[in-house]
C-alpha cells in the first residue's frame, strides 16, 4: 500500500500553532525515574471515582489493584511498584484539585520502571484466542482508560453494545498537540504492539472497517506502522494521512477528516458507528490482553525549551511532576509555567507534587517569552469583532458570543449558543487578537450550568 | 522556584497577534494612500493627517479621562480612525473643521458607546458625516493635485506637458470624476468623455478627496491587508463585484449618459471603504455570510446613490447605512455547530 505522505483529509477550520515536537522527536523512549514512592490517584478517568480496595500499611505487589469502582463508566487502578500502602489521602490533583489517592512507598530504595514490553509482540497477533468478551473483561481489569487526554474508560468504548453497533474503528495517531511526541515514539517504537492492539479491539468491538489516522507531519510513524502492516498482511487496516492542523486529534475532527461524517452536536461517535481509541491505548490493550498486564505505566513526554534533557520516558503512573523535571536535569531559571499536557489543552500546575496519571502524555515547561505571548501578560481589550474565533472554531460555534454571554452571567444564551458543544480545544483564545480568555471562560461556563442544573454541587 | 509558576487556563500560547497589531497593520497598510496624497496635494496632505491623528488622539485621551477608563490609547484605534477621516476629505478642508471632525468622529461615533468594539458606526464616517452635515461647501470644494495645478509647485515638466497637449484635462480637474459623471447622467451625455480619465483615476491625477484619488496606492494597501490577513476578502470581493455589476448593468444599457464600471471602482472612495472602512471589524458582521450580505450591500447602495441618487458620491452614507444594519444580519445569519441545529 502507498501511503499518500501529504495528508488530504481535514476539517473545517483549526489553526496552525507552532509545532516545535523536534525537541524531543528524535529521542527514543527510555526508562523513567526510579521511584521511592508513588501516588495513584483514585480518579484518572471521566466517570465514578474508584474506592481504595487496600488499608493503610497493607503490602502491595506491583500490578496489583488499589482501587476499583462497581460503577459502569470508571476504570480500577493499580499500583506500578511492589511496596507497602504508606497513606489513602487527599493529594493534588491536576484538574480536581485535591482529590484521593493511595500513596504507596516502594519497598526498595531503586525501583526502575518495568520493561517495555513492545519486544513481546510480533505484527501478526493470534487474536482468534481471544473471545471478545475476555478481551473487554481483560481491559475493564487492567484499569485502561483513553490515554490520548480525555481518560474514558476504553471497556465501555469499545464493549459491543446492541443498540449502537460500531462498524468503524479510527486509530488515532494524529497528536497534533504542540511539543508532544510519546504517540510518535509509540508509534516508530511499538509498532508491532499498536498493531495487536488494534486487531483485538477490532474483534472485541465488532468493527469491520480499521483506519490509523496519522498527521503528514509524521512521515515516519505513517511509514513504519503501514510497513508492518504490509508484513503482516493485515490489507484491512488502512493508514490516512491527514493534514497537520490543530485540533486534528480531536475525535470529532478525526471522523470528520477520514469518514467526512459529523457526530451530532451533544452526542458520541458510537452514535455514527465509529470508535475511536489512541495508538497508546491500543497498545495497552494488547499488553493487557495479551501479556494480562495492567495499565500502570505510560510514555510522557518531559519537554520545552525551560527543561534540561528532553526527552520521552517510559513512566510509573503516580510519578509525581516534579521528579520527571528533577530525572531531566530539572528546570532552568527561564521556566515560567508547568503544563501537564501540551501548550493548548494542558493543565498548568503550580504544585509539582502533582502525580501524572494514565492520561498524562506530557509535561511541556515554557519559558516566560513564550507564555509572554499567553492571555495575561498583555492587556484585554474589548471584543473587537474580528470573526477570527469563528473562523477557526473546529465546531462552528460562535466562541465570542458564547463567552461574552457567561461574562454577563447569561447561561441561557450561552446554552443556546451551545455552549456544551465546545470541545475546548483553545483555537479561539489562541487566535483572539483581544486577548480574550475565550476558552478560560466557556469552560467557567460549562460549570456554571452544569452546576444551575444541580449536577455538581458547589 | 515553586512561587514563579505561574498557572493559568489552557492555551498556554497564543499567535502574536493583538489589537494594537491589527490596528498597526492598518496603519502601514494606508501608508502607501499617504505617500500618495503628500504627492498630489503636498503640504495639504500632511496638515490634514496630522491635525486629524492628533485631534482624535488627544479626544479619546481625554473621554477615558472623563469616564475615568483605563488608558486605552495604546490599541492605537484612534490613530486608524483620524487617518481614515482625513483621506476621506476634500484636501482643501480648513484644519478647525477637521479638528472638529475628529472631535465628532471620536467622542461620538466611538466612546460614547463605551469605546472601541462598543460601536455601532465606523467612527471615520461618523465624523465624515458631520462634516459633510455641518460644513457642506468646505466638503465639496475639491483641490487639482499639485501635480497638474500651475499655482503649485510641480515635480517635473511632465505635467506641463500634460497641459498643454490636452487643455481639457485642467477643465476637468476641478471636478471630481464622480461630479462630471453625475453631470452626463442628467445631460445624458458625456461619460466618454470621463472614461478617458481612467489612467489618471487609477494613479491619482484626479480631483477628489485627499487619500481616494489614487486607486494604485490603495490598492498595494490592500492587498498589504489581505497578504497579513488583517482583513478577509469577502468585503472587499463583495462591494467590488456588486458596484461592478450595478454600474455594468447601466453602462450597457447607455454607455453615453453612465460611466464604465472601471471608472466607478478607480474613482472615489470605493476602493478606500472596500480595503479599510468597510472591513473595520467593530462595524461589520461576524460570519463569511454576513460579510457577503454587508459588502453587498455597501457596494449596491453606493451605486445607487452615485447613479440614481442626488450626491456624486455614496460611500459614506452607504457604509453608514449597513452599519446601522450589521447587527440584523449577525442576527440573520445563525451558527449551526458541526452536526447540529442552529440556535433560535
Amino acid at each position: 500500500m502507498k501511503v499518500d505522505i501529504k495528508g488530504r483529509f481535514s476539517f473545517p477550520g483549526g489553526t496552525h500553532p507552532p509545532q516545535e515536537k523536534n525537541l524531543t522527536s528524535e529521542s527514543s523512549i527510555q526508562p523513567g525515574p526510579a521511584v521511592k514512592q508513588v501516588t495513584i490517584m483514585l480518579s484518572q478517568h471521566i466517570g465514578a471515582i474508584c474506592q481504595p480496595t487496600v488499608n493503610k500499611g497493607d503490602i502491595v505487589k506491583a500490578g496489583q489493584m488499589v482501587g476499583n469502582s462497581d460503577a459502569f463508566v470508571s476504570a480500577p487502578v493499580h499500583s506500578p511498584v511492589n511496596g507497602k500502602v504508606k497513606e489513602i489521602s487527599l493529594q493534588s490533583h491536576m484538574v480536581l484539585g485535591r482529590s484521593p489517592a493511595v500513596v504507596i512507598e516502594a519497598e526498595s530504595e531503586n525501583n526502575p520502571p518495568k520493561e517495555q514490553c513492545c519486544d513481546k509482540f510480533t505484527s501478526d497477533v493470534d487474536e482468534i484466542k481471544y473471545s471478545a468478551e475476555q478481551i473487554c473483561s481483560a481491559v475493564r481489569e487492567a484499569g485502561i482508560v483513553g490515554m490520548g487526554g480525555a481518560g474514558f474508560p476504553t471497556r465501555v468504548k469499545i464493549e459491543p453494545n446492541p443498540r449502537l453497533p460500531k462498524e468503524t474503528l479510527i486509530i488515532n495517531g494524529c497528536e497534533c498537540e504542540p511539543y508532544i511526541t510519546c504517540d510518535y515514539r509509540i508509534m516508530l517504537e511499538w509498532t508491532n504492539q499498536i498493531i495487536a492492539g488494534v486487531k483485538l479491539t477490532k474483534k472485541t468491538s465488532g468493527c469491520s472497517r480499521v483506519f490509523i489516522g496519522i498527521e503528514d507531519n509524521k512521515p515516519g510513524a505513517i511509514e513504519a506502522i503501514t510497513e508492518s502492516l504490509k508484513n503482516s498482511g493485515n490489507d484491512d487496516i488502512k493508514v490516512i494521512a491527514v493534514k497537520t492542523k490543530y485540533p486534528q486529534g480531536g475525535e470529532r475532527q478525526l471522523i470528520k477528516a477520514i469518514l467526512n461524517k459529523t457526530v451530532p452536536t451533544g452526542g458520541i461517535p458510537p452514535m455514527i458507528g465509529v470508535v475511536v481509541l489512541n495508538v497508546a491505548t491500543a497498545a495497552a490493550i494488547a499488553e493487557a490482553v495479551v501479556l494480562g498486564q495492567p495499565l500502570t505505566h505510560r510514555v510522557v513526554t518531559v519537554t520545552g525549551e525551560a527543561v534540561a534533557n528532553p526527552g520521552n520516558y517510559y513512566t510509573a503512573i503516580g510519578t509525581t511532576v516534579g521528579e520527571l523535571i528533577e530525572f531531566c536535569g530539572g528546570i532552568t531559571q527561564k521556566a515560567a509555567k508547568v503544563v501537564l499536557g501540551g501548550p493548548m489543552m494542558g493543565i498548568a500546575v503550580a504544585d509539582l507534587s502533582t502525580p501524572i496519571t494514565k492520561s498524562s502524555g506530557a509535561i511541556t515547561v515554557l519559558t516566560k517569552e513564550q507564555i509572554g505571548g499567553a492571555k495575561f501578560a498583555r492587556r484585554q481589550t474589548a471584543c473587537i469583532r474580528c470573526g477570527r474565533c469563528i473562523e477557526v472554531c473546529p465546531e462552528n460555534l460562535n466562541p465570542t458570543k458564547i463567552a461574552h454571554a457567561v461574562k454577563n452571567n447569561l447561561l441561557d444564551v450561552a446554552e443556546s449558543y451551545y455552549l456544551n458543544a465546545c470541545i475546548e480545544c483553545g483555537c479561539c483564545s489562541y487566535v483572539c487578537p483581544a486577548n480574550i480568555e475565550i476558552t478560560g471562560y466557556i469552560k467557567t461556563g460549562k460549570i456554571a450550568l452544569a452546576r444551575q442544573k444541580k449536577k455538581i454541587p458547589s | 522556584m515553586l512561587k514563579d509558576l505561574r498557572v493559568s487556563c489552557a492555551p498556554h500560547i497564543s499567535e502574536p497577534f493583538s489589537t494594537r497589531s491589527v490596528m498597526i497593520d492598518v496603519v502601514i497598510g494606508l501608508v502607501p494612500a499617504m505617500i500618495a496624497a503628500g504627492y498630489y496635494f503636498r503640504i495639504r496632505a500632511a496638515v490634514l493627517i496630522a491635525t486629524c491623528v492628533i485631534s482624535a488622539v488627544i479626544t479619546e485621551w481625554l473621554c477615558n479621562v472623563i469616564r475615568k477608563k483605563p488608558n486605552s490609547l495604546d490599541d492605537f484605534s484612534a490613530v486608524v480612525t483620524g487617518i481614515i477621516l482625513a483621506l476621506s476629505v476634500p484636501p482643501g478642508l480648513p484644519a478647525w473643521a477637521a479638528v472638529i471632525g475628529s472631535v465628532f468622529a471620536i467622542a461620538v461615533g466611538k466612546m460614547v458607546f463605551g469605546g472601541l468594539g462598543a460601536n455601532i458606526f465606523n467612527p471615520a464616517m461618523v465624523g465624515r458625516a458631520f462634516l459633510t452635515a455641518s460644513f457642506g461647501m468646505l466638503m465639496t470644494t475639491w483641490t487639482v493635485p499639485a501635480t497638474i495645478d500651475k499655482t503649485m509647485p510641480i515635480l517635473g515638466t511632465k505635467n506641463d506637458a500634460l497641459l498643454n497637449e490636452k487643455l481639457e484635462v485642467v477643465a476637468r480637474t476641478q471636478a471630481t470624476p464622480l461630479a462630471q459623471s453625475k453631470e452626463a447622467i442628467k445631460n445624458k451625455t458625456g461619460a466618454k468623455r470621463v472614461n478617458n480619465h481612467l489612467p489618471a483615476a487609477v494613479i491619482g491625477e484626479v480631483g477628489g478627496c485627499l487619500g481616494e484619488t489614487s486607486a494604485i496606492a490603495i490598492l498595494i494597501g490592500g492587498f498589504y491587508l489581505l497578504i497579513r490577513k488583517t482583513i478577509n476578502c469577502h468585503i472587499p470581493l463583495a462591494v467590488f463585484l456588486s458596484a461592478y455589476v450595478f454600474s455594468g448593468v447601466t453602462w450597457l444599457i447607455n454607455p453615453e449618459a453612465y460611466i464604465s464600471p472601471a471608472m466607478h471602482l478607480a474613482s472615489g472612495g470605493l476602493l478606500l471603504c472596500a480595503f479599510f472602512i468597510a472591513t473595520d471589524p467593530v462595524t461589520a458582521p461576524l460570519t463569511k455570510k454576513g460579510m457577503w450580505i454587508f459588502g453587498i450591500g455597501v457596494g449596491t447602495i453606493t451605486m445607487l446613490i452615485r447613479i440614481v441618487g442626488e450626491y456624486p458620491e455614496g460611500v459614506m452614507f452607504s457604509v453608514l447605512l449597513m452599519n446601522a444594519v450589521t447587527p440584523l444580519i449577525d442576527r440573520l445569519c445563525k451558527f449551526a455547530p458541526a452536526g447540529g441545529k442552529p440556535n433560535v
